[in-house]
């Protein structure tokens, strides 16, 4: 494949990026010419005038909690809860606040990454060191260049790869290989170099091999020590990616990138053992280029345009049906384009508008399946005023959708409109205090799954709708060469319309229908501190979410007001690191109290509070090309021994080392 | 509403299942019915929670049994019992003997629990080339109780010995099974192709275990009925994607001819048959139960339920037979805890038992007494038998004690109770002359150089109460011990001093407290004198008729009367509760065992023993003399 680029110049597309981690007390409105190109360095993890509460982990962070998957960096993020199936490969999606996997949005390099089919994206397919940092924006986001498709969305986790940083030099490259317990082993490289003039170019390959044979405990008469089978996971992901600069400061990314997966599905474990034998086979593969353009002073647009292909094959080779296996292919098509324009009305105000527009097609084998189409079409419009202390904040959301089946009936078009606000005032500014505000009101679209998947599908669905109300604050300064930052926001979210499987009129058919509302009452607080100087650099993050999710579907009804399964009251995390020129030490404790692991909250559902204690050492050697750095991690240092999706034992202790060479 | 109802509110029910306390019914009132002990419930939880739960509503007391799990009451019974859970999505139930069977689809198992005590007595595992069988249903005749699994596959097991012994192919994903008429029918329901389901009923028959035809119906048949002539099926036919929705029916086979004789329109989902009628729910109806008149296919009552009580899912129903008491589960709404509701014959509702358990889908009288003790961990396993075939003693002073017989007991229960007692290394004894135990070891004894097994007793100096050993091997390999039966030789039967061959008869006492009087086959005679030390009854309680009878090698008179004492004096070798236990003097050698006619059987290996009263003897101090056993080992396992 060949794309030319002849005219390159500024990489904007992390601008808005850039923009909220400098810091300038100002204005983060865009103001292209002013901003001089900058490292991203690891002194802030939120944006203290973000009119929602958001966190972001770098690398440091990443380093620090042992991160090897994404997922794993979420949960030090409060307010996000992590349902996890356990080891490598078994499936991670965040709830934020209590709203469901389904209403968090994941982007990839500020793309949006979308499943029709599940509604739901598995971070633990993102390995951290493919990633730059990961933000988590709890509501609206202050970017008003974001894309029409994720500003409708409740919550939106965002990954960035970075931009090489080639300084004089011509090319560089990093070999990385970590290996640890269970058979894991991951080695990467990555090359980056110029072409020509105006060109950057990185090309990534990273390999990934586990067993996945962890112990775990099999309570009952006698507890037996047993291993995890066929939880085995295979994948080899190739990135590249080409930044160019093409003139009138713009820039255009254009992405690569193809990742393939093979993998045991590990069982129930009260399953015998000969249930473990399904496996799963995943294309995603895409290509993705970002323009973004200041056109003047007062202009700014980005385009994004994407064709992503999603091909997941499922087999088990031991279905009792008529041909004694079940295997089902299924391949996602999805063209993406977006376009956004900013404009700068005065200093202080600006207005954004974009559109999306979005063609998912998903094929699977089989006459009897339906084949769906979406054509959806997502615009929002968007207001911003920027004072020095104050940012207040508007956006109106639309959708817009058309859908076909190949078979069967489709669903009817959705149509919706939905608006979000929000504040932030820098109410004392000598200790950095911000008050922030916040009101969302999104919805998702029903899966292919809720419309068509066999009996249960139903097509005259509609969208799950989702409200989220926050308040809080944010302090944060730096004395002494100490960074620090606390915040606390109280939220209170629902969810209305919730799409779930309910018996139907025939009681032996389940039915997927929009019956549930959940309420959550939330609070979220947290902690960081960061030496900057000196030779010995502690660092401390801490945060508590404290959730009340309750069902409040029908007053008459045993569930009403339990709590919302897989979602604890109280969870917590802590990382404490220190950086110094001997070594660099680090700890992380993620703490979950009891929660229940169905929505009737009876003793039989309810699933122990948990904690895991890691640590880790790495020192960084500086070499003629660059560093060398070699790290040693004990995951769950205790070993202890929870699950937290029912029946899917966690990993206990576990060893990483890595090596990391610049070349 | 009647006087003494309980009306349970969905808000009582709430705060029951929080915090259940148990419902108290009137004891012996109305809870009573047709001299049932009480009920089993078998809730399938929730797929892939592992929460299937048993739940026993005892009719004496008026509640279900419950416990303590320190996080709340729990009404699973084998949970409390068995110290761990009976598994996932536990889809039948069937009480057969003094025996529970469940099927555990999830789980791919079958449970065989002892009734009395809710305890497993084995855990089999189906499976076919690695490939989960999911049991789905359950009948039972001649001693054999059948499974249909979701694999096409239906299998027999034996209950004597526990183990299934055949499989046999039917059509796809048999989702039931009836017995009548010495033929078992199996709805081929091919309910795992949606698309493209089953449509036949397979008849087979039970004296060859081989399917003789199979009957076309409607598609996707299920739920399978038997009212001793007729045989029923509800259809559900093809999922419709424009209704959403499957359209049923119910047919009725003729057993004489195998064929469909009727087909009724009715959306029947569930159903139990009395008297030619059959109280049915469907769908649509908001949790009605209806009553069908099975020869005209007439509703005869459109609403059975006639004082308002509202079932919100009804999960599974069962009419008492004679007394025609109805008894529906509801499901609520399939997460939490369901309930039973017990109906008078008119429809009223007499008692209902909430939170019961999770999707109770199955309810199974019981006319056996139900105790069950709390769990209190794993029990180390002793020795290397696992299968007590026969427990047969003579009237003795620690018959009817070790092991304890307790109402209800029979030779089963009292066999399961030695293989407990045998494998926790407890004693049991065989009573006087005669009395004997026949086990299984848990794998093949090899006969190796040197000793191969050990028998512990209680023998100690001057107090040797000798049994006779017999082995044999499973050489038609069907697992029971009906193959040729050795005798081991000891001193006494090598040296010419045993009598071959001896029969003895006991007759019962008339009084509890009586002696039990012995006729030989000499005509000698005697009596096991009942002592002041033992009072409970000598004879074995679970015996039927007045006399019992045995045949056994009978060893020389080992007692002697020294000085104001008793001395029982052991004999060379070759005996159990011959000498102090010791790994010299209990150990057993295979190459000791004869032929009939006294040559050496040159045994390669055994599986069987059988351990038997070689004695005489009765004194006034310490009584009859009666051989106890302990533990049971196989010398070789280790090696092998």
């Amino acid at each position: 494949m060949s794309f030319d680029v002849k005219y390159c110049l500024i990489a904007i597309c992390t601008l808005c990026f850039h923009l909220e981690t400098q810091g300038q007390v100002l204005s983060d409105t865009m103001r292209t010419k002013d901003i001089p190109q900058v490292t991203v360095t690891s002194d802030r993890t939120a944006n203290p005038r973000s009119v929602s509460t958001s966190k972001r982990a770098d690398a440091a962070l990443m380093q620090a909690t042992g991160s090897m998957q994404v997922s794993d960096v979420i949960k030090y993020f409060s307010g996000a809860t992590v349902k996890d199936y356990g080891g490598v490969g078994g499936l991670k999606t965040v709830s934020v606040r209590g709203l469901g996997a389904s209403h968090t949005a994941v982007a990839y390099d500020g793309v949006i990454i979308t499943d029709n089919q599940t509604g739901q994206i598995d971070l633990g397919k993102f390995s951290s060191s493919q990633t730059e940092s990961v933000r988590m924006v709890s509501g609206p986001d202050n970017d008003l260049l974001q894309p029409a498709a994720l500003a409708a969305q409740a919550a939106v986790i965002s990954l960035s790869t970075g931009r090489p940083d080639l300084g004089d030099a011509k090319a560089k490259g990093n070999l990385q290989l970590k290996g640890g317990s269970f058979g894991t082993i991951s080695p990467q490289v990555t090359a980056q170099f110029k072409a020509g003039k105006r060109n950057t170019a990185s090309l990534q390959a990273e390999w990934l091999e586990t067993q996945g044979n962890y112990p775990y405990i099999q309570e009952g008469a006698g507890s037996r020590k047993m291993y995890r089978e066929n939880s085995d996971v295979k994948r080899l992901r190739l990135e590249s990616a080409l930044f160019s600069d093409i003139g009138c400061n713009s820039s255009l990314t254009t992405r690569i990138y193809w990742c393939q997966t093979g993998q045991g599905l590990p069982a129930n474990i009260y399953y015998n053992d000969y249930a473990a034998r399904e496996r799963l086979g995943n294309n995603y593969s895409f290509i993705q280029s970002t323009l973004a353009s200041p056109v003047n002073d007062r202009l700014t647009l980005r385009f994004s345009a994407k064709y992503s292909i999603n091909y997941t094959n499922y087999v088990d080779p031991k279905s009792n049906n008529a041909q004694g296996f079940t295997e089902n292919h299924y391949t996602e098509r999805e063209g993406y384009l977006s376009g956004v324009t900013l404009y700068r009305l005065t200093d202080k105000l600006s207005a954004s508008a974009g559109i999306d527009f979005r063609y998912s097609k998903l094929a699977s084998l089989g006459d009897e399946s339906p084949r769906p189409t979406r054509y959806t079409v997502n615009s929002t419009a968007a207001i911003k005023y920027a004072s020095e202390r104050l940012t207040l904040t508007g956006r109106l959301n639309h959708v817009i959708t058309k859908e076909k089946v190949v078979i069967r009936q489709a669903a009817e078009s959705y149509n919706h409109l939905s608006p979000t606000a929000g504040l932030n005032w820098l109410a004392w500014p000598a200790a950095g205090l911000h008050v922030r505000a916040s009101f969302s009101n999104t919805f998702r679209l029903p899966t292919f799954n809720d419309l068509y998947f066999e009996q249960i599908g139903r097509r005259d669905l509609r969208p799950e709708r989702a409200s989220v109300a926050s308040a809080g604050i944010v302090i944060e300064n730096q004395a002494d060469g100490l960074f620090y930052s606390v915040y606390a926001d109280a939220y209170d979210s629902n969810v209305k319309d919730r799409i779930m499987a309910v018996p139907g009129k025939n009681t032996a058919v389940w039915m997927m229908k929009n019956i549930g509302l959940v309420t959550t009452h939330g609070f979220e607080t947290g902690l960081e501190m960061r030496g900057a100087e000196g030779r010995v650099r502690p660092a401390l993050q801490v945060s508590y979410t404290y959730q009340r999710s309750m069902d409040k579907t029908d007053s008459g009804s045993t569930t009403w007001n339990h709590q919302l399964p897989y979602t604890p009251r109280h969870s917590a995390s802590a990382v404490a690191w220190i950086e110094n020129n001997i070594v660099n030490a680090s700890c992380n404790l993620i703490y979950s109290g009891v929660y229940y692991c169905n929505a009737y909250n009876g003793p039989q559902y309810r699933m122990p509070s948990y904690y895991e204690l890691g640590c880790s050492l790495w020192r960084s050697f500086a070499l003629d090309t660059g560093n060398l750095i070699l790290k040693a991690e004990c995951i769950n240092i205790t070993d202890s021994r929870y699950e937290l999706v029912r029946n899917y034992p966690m990993p206990g202790r576990q060893l990483r080392i890595s090596i990391s060479i610049d070349l | 509403m009647k006087k003494g109802l309980l009306k349970i509110t969905p808000i009582l029910l709430l705060t029951l299942a929080c915090d259940p306390e148990p419902i108290l019914l009137e004891p012996g009132q109305i809870i009573a019915d047709a001299g049932h002990t009480g009920v089993f419930v078998l809730s399938e939880g929730l797929f892939n929670q592992n929460n299937s739960t048993l739940s026993w509503i005892d009719f004496g007391t008026g509640k279900p049994d419950s416990w303590d799990t320190g996080n709340g009451l729990s009404y699973d019974s084998f949970e409390k019992v068995n110290g761990r859970r009976i598994g996932d999505t536990a889809n039948d139930m069937l009480l057969y003997g003094s025996k529970l069977y469940i099927a555990v689809s999830e789980s791919s198992t079958i449970e065989i629990l002892d009734a009395a005590s809710c305890s497993s007595l084995k855990q089999i595992s189906l499976s076919r080339d690695g490939k989960a069988s999911q049991p789905r249903r359950l009948a039972a005749s001649g001693g054999y109780v059948y499974v249909c699994c979701f694999d096409g596959t239906v299998t027999r097991i034996d209950t004597v010995t526990m183990m299934n012994d055949a499989t046999i192919q039917v059509g796809r994903n048999p989702d039931g099974i009836c017995c009548t008429g010495g033929k078992l029918y199996v709805s081929n329901s091919g309910g795992l192709d949606v698309d493209n389901p089953d449509n036949t009923v397979s008849v087979i028959s039970l004296s060859y275990f081989a399917e003789v035809k199979r009957i076309f119906v409607r598609s996707n048949p299920g739920n399978i009925y038997s009212d001793g002539d007729n045989v029923y099926v509800v259809s559900r036919g093809k999922f419709s994607y424009v209704t959403m929705d499957y359209d049923t029916r119910l047919h009725c086979i003729d057993t004489q001819t195998d064929e469909v004789t009727a087909t009724y329109d009715l959306p029947i989902l569930n159903m139990d048959i009395a008297d030619g009628k059959a109280w049915f729910y469907g769908y649509g109806a908001g949790g009605t139960i209806q009553v069908l008149d099975l020869a005209t296919g007439q509703i005869l009552d459109q609403d059975f339920i006639t004082d308002g009580t509202r079932v919100q899912c009804p999960y599974s129903i069962k009419v008492e037979p004679t007394t025609h008491k109805v008894y529906v589960c509801d499901a609520l709404d399939y997460v939490t805890p369901g309930s039973l509701y017990c109906f008078s014959p008119d429809g009223h509702l007499l008692y209902s038992v909430p939170g019961i358990g999770i999707n109770p889908n199955t309810i199974q009288f019981c006319d056996i007494n139900v105790k069950t003790t709390r769990y209190t961990g794993p029990p180390e396993i002793k020795g290397d038998i696992d299968r007590v075939f026969e427990y047969k003693p003579a009237p003795g002073q620690f018959v009817n004690l070790l092991p304890v017989y307790e109402q209800g007991d029979d030779s089963a229960s009292m066999a399961l109770k030695c293989l407990n007692a045998l494998q926790s290394g407890n004693m049991i004894t065989l009573g006087g002359f005669g009395g004997y135990i026949t086990a299984g070891f848990n794998a093949t004894v090899q006969n190796q150089d040197g000793p191969d097994f050990r028998i512990d007793g209680n023998a100690y100096n001057g107090n040797a109460e000798p049994g006779v050993v017999w082995v044999s091997s499973d050489a038609n390999g069907n697992g029971l011990p009906d193959d040729t039966w050795y005798e081991i030789w000891g001193s006494e039967q090598k040296e010419g001093r045993a009598t071959l061959g001896y029969a003895i008869t006991y007759s019962k006492p008339a009084a509890n407290d009586g002696n039990s009087e012995w006729t030989g086959s000499d005509s000698r005679t005697g009596s096991i004198l009942h002592n002041s030390f033992h009072s409970q009854p000598y004879y074995p309680q679970w015996y039927e008729g007045n006399s019992v009878s045995f045949t056994a090698t009978l060893l020389p008179d080992n007692v002697t009367y020294e000085n104001g004492i008793y001395v029982m004096s052991s004999f060379g070798y070759g005996y159990v509760d011959n000498l102090p236990n010791s790994p010299e003097n209990s150990q057993f050698d295979i190459d000791w065992a004869v032929n009939s006619d006294g040559t050496p059987a040159n045994l390669q290996s055994i599986d069987f023993i059988k351990i038997q009263n070689g004695v005489i003897g009765c004194n006034s101090t310490t009584g009859e003399l009666s051989t106890e056993v302990s533990t049971i080992y196989n010398l070789n396992s280790k090696t092998e």
